[in-house]
């Protein structure tokens, strides 16, 4: 029987992007902080992210999906990511990085909750123990 | 951000999101000034946020495409581990041994976030015997 060579799974080489993208913004993001504060930087990534957004309406030819639900989970996914961050910076007020940072870096934990819970998905063992890895790297690299 | 993705292609997802993050600059404004910021400063945030919404779009694009929530955000999150490399590399920072442990963490845990068991592709992956 013939067996299929295992393919690189798209979704994947689109996460691999997604940590290179990201990581280039904590790049620059080190290198703004020297001289502005977090919530000058959260002003300033807004108005960086509105050239993307313009490119990809352009890229669209300005057909928009506006179905009520996905436009719903857009707007709100922005607006917490965004009053996450204020959360975060006001946290840093009252307790230093090292303790503020690693705790807000655990968010993936609560994605899984409501993923296992609201979406119903299910992972397999070793997904499940990559899982805890990743939150102790995610830890560890933020402290 | 599945919950979108499930319902708009990532591309509007990307412009529904920046609107999201727009709506609090006013807010922000009240809170902070740009005034006082080195040109150097300000193209660095300026650039951070370009890449942060092509982040944005990567992960909604991978979330189209079928990646569980559950596996891509943990997945995505580890991106510190690319920030270390480059500041490895650009900033000639060293990191510590503590970071280097979170370094394979991160490289193992991503590893196996990203495993599928052959026996669950999708069904045109599927080869003709199992049909």
């Amino acid at each position: 029987m013939q067996t299929e060579p295992r393919r690189f799974p798209v979704w994947l080489w689109y996460a691999l992007l997604c940590v290179f993208w990201w990581g280039l913004w904590g790049f620059f993001s080190k290198i703004g902080s020297v001289s502005a504060n977090p919530l000058q930087l959260q002003i300033l990534f807004t108005f960086g992210m509105l050239p993307v957004a313009f490119g990809m309406l352009l890229q669209m030819r300005g057909r928009l999906d506006r179905n009520p639900g996905g436009a719903a989970f857009g707007i709100l996914s922005g607006f917490f990511t965004g009053l996450g961050a204020l959360g975060y910076f006001a946290a840093l007020r009252q307790q230093d990085a090292s303790v503020v940072t690693p705790v807000t870096g655990l968010f993936p934990l609560l994605t899984v909750v409501l993923a296992f819970i609201v979406l119903r998905e299910r992972l397999n063992k070793v997904q499940m123990g990559g899982i805890v890895l990743a939150l102790a790297s995610i830890v560890i690299l933020s402290i | 951000m599945k919950l979108g993705t499930n319902r708009i292609s990532a591309r509007s997802m990307v412009i529904w999101v920046t609107i999201g993050f727009v709506v609090l600059v006013p807010f922000m404004c009240r809170m902070t000034t740009l005034a006082g910021l080195s040109a150097g400063a300000i193209s660095a945030g300026l650039i951070a946020g370009m890449v942060n919404g092509l982040g944005n779009w990567a992960i909604f694009a991978s979330l189209e495409k079928g990646a569980k929530a559950s596996v891509a955000i943990p997945l995505t999150a580890l991106y510190p581990l690319c920030t270390v490399i480059l500041a490895t590399v650009f900033l000639r920072e060293r990191p510590s041994s503590l970071q280097w442990l979170g370094i394979a963490l991160a490289l193992a845990g991503g590893a196996m976030l990203s495993y599928e068991p052959p026996a669950a592709p999708a069904l045109e992956e599927r080869p003709q015997c199992a049909q």
